[in-house]
């Protein structure tokens, strides 16, 4: 602090110092804008003085108390390592194998993950009888849990990357019937190739399968991961899954698809939960959105405001997605360490998160 | 980034206990409090050193689960995995193939 | 002035998604004579704006928000046929826009062409995927004032940069205007590139284009 300022950020990651009103303010008005676009409560206000105090921490980086630690899942966090720098990676000349156990060792995270670098589905399907040698392999040797990590990605499966015509074609000629029936197509392809891969790496020994980003592709994306969660609940029961979503609600793409009687598009975290615990999905985790505009402690009260409804709807344990530009950590490939910590304790404390 | 998430809040994985209050969440779906008090009443811990690396290296080499330094043929990996899935009281996919493939060795000794 | 009958009607069509009864509606203004910028900012840039706020809220979808815009695009081409061009265009108002290259999103960038045709600029949409050469190329044919770029992406934010050094080669120095938008895009991002104007939402965009090609 400096007078009556304190030290903190923009949504993009510009250094500001801002008065202690203001903060206050920003945490007021964006848990406000949650309550108002996910219709759910707004933090308390002994909820936003905590995370004023959070923020206002004149620590570097701050941390949760002893006793209060959660479990952090990662997804494809290992491969940082040895990937380039559009995916935030080191770039080390590393294997994914000594990445993944590195990272083991040497992070201590909770989990570990694998996955290949194009981090979809439709290309592992590809490549598979690789891919089961690979997590096979690689199985033997972690103590901690191996998630296989990927991304639904319905957007591959539309022209020219896939076999479907292209919603984003069809729409603007005003095909809105057309759009939505290429979507279910391929929405129904791409839970085949989901299952494909997640009954594949099943007999590898697979513990665990993380659908990542679901619904990047909007609500058909959403309603493919699910399928695929169902029939890998009955096909492979011992895998856990895990599925992180792609922004704070669904996009309607389509607009009109329902599983177990409720439209998906337009659902915000709270209400995807109960969906992903619904398919049988082991863990969830929510995403919601940074605006770069607004200040770190806006954008923070909103993403806590989404997480803790979510976690107080759910049944199952709740991994909070906190990468760049998610659930508060601003916009900026190096990731600023002051915000990280104040998100990660903002949603253990005030959100009451099952993980990271 | 992972590495400060870890820091400032993870269980601590295979340092401590994070693992397998981890693979509670997965296989049983348990959520933070439960699992962490599954995990401690199955160590035979307070609660409060489930993160407590000074305890729990020392428990994790006694009970055979794998720690994070290297200690040449102390068990790793696999191995260890079986003996966590005995000492949860979970069934773990790898583990039951990995034990399966062993199946020959019945009553060869 | 207006009714406020008729700005609710109006209103309604977009809202609606009537392209049928907003045809109709700035016919009937066209023959009586009636203010059609009026009706414009009156009516349907705010029923735009409002669907837009809709989408971002998740109550209204994609396919609902291509209708709409498809009824914004048949009012403007109406009332941009109908009015005397110079009482609208800014001088030097010649745009051209597209999303960036290896970028594919432009619902956003959709928006901004709406209402800049809306405010009489002449705009050369060239799509998605846009690379900076491109771009260029489209702005020297034309005489351009403007070049406008959108990235959704924090990875393909670098290519406004690119395209911002590339403008001050000696050929093309001073001669063209920068703008830049997108979702992770920041007035700060603007600056540190060296772009001339970055505009928040559509409706920003707009004025400060409006600025950049005055007098």
């Amino acid at each position: 602090m400096k007078g009556d300022k304190i030290l903190t950020r923009m949504g993009d990651g510009e250094r500001v110092w801002m008065a202690i009103e203001q903060a206050r303010e920003d945490v007021a008005l964006g848990s406000q804008d949650a309550g108002k676009k996910g219709n759910i409560a707004e933090l308390c206000a002994e909820d936003q003085e905590r995370l004023l105090a959070i923020l206002a921490e004149p620590g570097r980086i701050v941390s949760v108390s002893p006793g209060e630690e959660v479990v952090v899942t990662d997804d494809g966090a290992a491969l940082i390592l040895c990937s380039g720098s559009t995916d935030g990676g080191s770039g080390l000349a590393i294997d994914r194998q000594p990445a993944i156990l590195a990272y083991e060792r040497t992070f201590a995270p909770d989990t570990v993950s694998t996955g290949i670098h194009d981090y979809s589905f439709k290309p592992v399907k590809a490549i598979m009888s690789n891919e089961r040698q690979a997590y096979a392999s690689t199985v033997l040797l972690t103590t901690a849990p191996l998630f296989y990590g990927s991304q639904p990605n319905l957007g591959l499966y539309f022209q020219p990357d896939g076999p479907h015509p292209n919603p984003a074609e069809l729409l603007p000629k005003g095909d809105v019937q057309g759009a939505r029936q290429s979507q279910e197509e391929a929405a129904a392809h791409l839970t085949r190739d989901m299952v494909f891969v997640g009954e594949s790496l099943y007999e590898m020994g697979c513990e665990g399968l993380n659908f990542d980003t679901a619904g990047s592709a909007g609500d058909a994306d959403f309603y493919a991961a699910l399928m695929a969660i169902e029939q890998l609940k009955m096909s492979a029961p011992n895998m856990a899954i895990e599925v992180g979503m792609a922004g704070e609600f669904v996009l309607g793409m389509h607009g009109q698809i329902v599983y177990r009687g409720e439209r998906l598009a337009g659902m915000f975290p709270h209400q995807q939960v109960k969906m992903a615990e619904a398919a049988g999905a082991d863990i969830f985790g929510p995403a919601v959105n940074v605006n770069t505009s607004r200040s770190f402690a806006w954008n923070l009260a909103r993403a806590v405001t989404f997480v803790k409804a979510t976690v107080e709807a759910a049944g199952i344990p709740v991994h909070a997605n906190v990468g760049m530009g998610v659930c508060g950590v601003p916009m900026c490939v190096e990731t600023p360490i002051d915000c990280v910590t104040r998100t990660t304790k903002a949603l253990v404390q005030i959100g009451k998160i099952d993980g990271l | 980034m992972p590495l400060a998430h870890i820091m400032a809040a993870g269980m601590g994985g295979i340092r401590t206990s994070g693992d397998l209050v981890a693979w509670m969440q997965m296989r049983r779906k348990m959520r933070i409090a439960e699992a962490k008090r599954y995990v401690a009443k199955n160590l035979g811990i307070d609660l409060i050193d489930l993160t407590n690396e000074e305890v729990m290296y020392q428990l994790r080499q006694d009970l055979g689960i794998g720690v994070v330094t290297g200690v040449p043929g102390d068990p790793e990996g696999i191995v260890a995995k079986c003996r966590i899935a005995q000492l949860l009281g979970i069934s773990i996919n790898s583990v039951d193939r990995f034990v399966s493939s062993l199946s020959f060795l019945k009553g060869s000794q | 002035m207006l009714s406020d009958d008729l700005i609710e009607r109006a209103n309604q069509t977009v809202l609606g998604f009537d392209t049928q009864g907003a045809v109709a509606l700035v016919e009937e203004l066209i023959s009586s004579g009636g203010d059609l910028l009026e009706l414009m900012d009156r009516a349907y840039i705010p029923a735009i704006g409002e669907i837009g706020e809709r989408f971002s809220c998740g109550q209204v979808f994609l396919p609902e928000l291509i209708q709409a815009a498809n009824v914004m695009k048949a009012v403007t081409e109406m009332v941009s046929r109908a009015l005397p061009k110079e009482a609208t265009r800014p001088a030097g108002a010649k745009f051209v826009i597209g999303t960036v290259e290896g970028d594919i999103h432009d619902i956003g960038k959709t928006l901004v062409v709406t209402l800049l045709e809306v405010h009489g600029f002449t705009v050369y949409d060239l799509g998605r995927d846009v690379s900076s050469k491109r771009l260029i190329a489209k702005a020297v044919e034309v005489d351009a004032g403007i070049i406008g770029t959108s990235a959704l992406l924090s990875t393909t934010m670098e290519k406004q940069k690119e395209l911002v050094q590339a403008l001050t080669k000696p050929e093309y120095k001073g001669r063209f205007k920068t703008m830049v938008g997108g979702a992770p895009v920041t007035r700060r991002w603007a600056e540190r590139i060296g772009a001339d104007g970055y505009g928040e939402n559509a409706h920003e965009a707009v004025v400060k284009a409006k600025e950049l090609s005055g007098p």
